[in-house]
């Protein structure tokens, strides 16, 4: 997850990994993704994977964020106005 | 490279991180080991971009955070996770003492009906209140915050301690009334009484553990 972050935002997003696993924890008590502990290679890890409810979370929030940064760009790329007095 | 390569650095940086962790057991457990599952992890990866072992032991540490700031941001889990079992508990038990209470007081519950068997229970609206107490809360930390307001881990831990308080308040309300009765002692009334006193000490040491619990929690956010 931590990769895919500073991978996908170019290394702006690049948080401590520790500080991930509370908000991962957090989204599970919302039943928006399930984890299990899987043995890869002779080793236990737990693998995170969303549920049909956080996959329809995802579909609205993504709609959601993409109307807003649209309003910001929109706003932002507005040519400036001279300051009236 | 497995964990046995790197017994000193990650362990003692989660024991460090497991000092500052309060909350169920299972829970704490549950958290070191995917921390150390994630430490593992990313050690190996630093391994194969060629740093060495005590680099990227180093470099794994560096980019998990400090300990205490990493325990920090499990307080919040770890209160509610502590306010849900114990409402839990409080839901399960409930019931267990109840009974002894409701035959003791009407030992044909069947026969009474189910108006007269309620109206007999003297502490009722201590129990509705707080059984929508427990109910508001589970329901409000777990899969309904999706649709319902989420409660804060400091209203979760106040919730729950209102039900201990409750919890204590009606048995001793019930365990007075009944020893100043007068009436004889009967194995149904004898039962209630050692279930209400049983659970007096089992919520009285809960109320404390959540009085603590609750200062760690505003402290650690």
């Amino acid at each position: 997850v931590i990769e895919a972050l500073r991978a996908g935002s170019g290394g702006a997003l690049d948080l401590p990994t520790g500080t991930v696993y509370p908000a991962l924890h957090r989204l599970e008590r919302a039943g928006l993704i399930g984890s299990a502990w899987h043995t890869v290679n002779g080793r236990r890890r737990r693998a995170y994977q969303l549920t049909p409810a956080g996959c329809t979370a995802l579909h609205e929030q993504r709609a959601v964020w993409d109307q807003f940064s649209a309003a910001v760009t929109a706003l932002l790329n507005r040519p400036a106005r001279p300051a009236s007095t | 490279m497995s964990g046995r390569a790197d017994p000193a650095g990650p362990t003692r940086y989660l024991a460090r991180v497991a000092s500052s962790l309060r909350g169920p057991r299972q829970y704490r457990d549950r958290i070191l080991a995917e921390l150390r599952d994630g430490l593992d992890q990313s050690v190996a990866a630093g391994i194969g971009r060629g740093l060495s072992e005590e680099g990227a032991v180093a470099a794994a540490i560096e980019d998990f955070g400090q300990p205490d700031a990493v325990a920090a941001g499990f307080a919040t889990e770890l209160a509610i996770a502590t306010a849900r079992h114990t409402l839990f508990w409080y839901l399960l038990t409930g019931p267990l003492v109840g009974v002894w209470w409701l035959l003791s007081l009407q030992p044909y519950p069947w026969r009474a009906g189910l108006v007269v068997v309620i109206a007999a229970i003297p502490v009722l609206p201590l129990i509705v209140v707080a059984i929508a107490t427990a109910t508001g809360t589970v329901a409000t930390t777990g899969r309904l915050i999706r649709w319902l307001p989420e409660a804060s881990a400091r209203h979760a831990i106040a919730g729950s301690a209102l039900v201990a308080a409750l919890a204590v308040f009606g048995d001793l309300v019930m365990i007075g009334q009944y020893v100043h009765s007068g009436s004889p002692a009967r194995p149904l009334g004898v039962i209630a009484v050692a279930a209400s006193t049983i659970r007096v000490v089992c919520s009285s040491a809960v109320l404390l553990h959540l009085v603590v619990r609750g200062r760690l929690t505003v402290s650690a956010m």
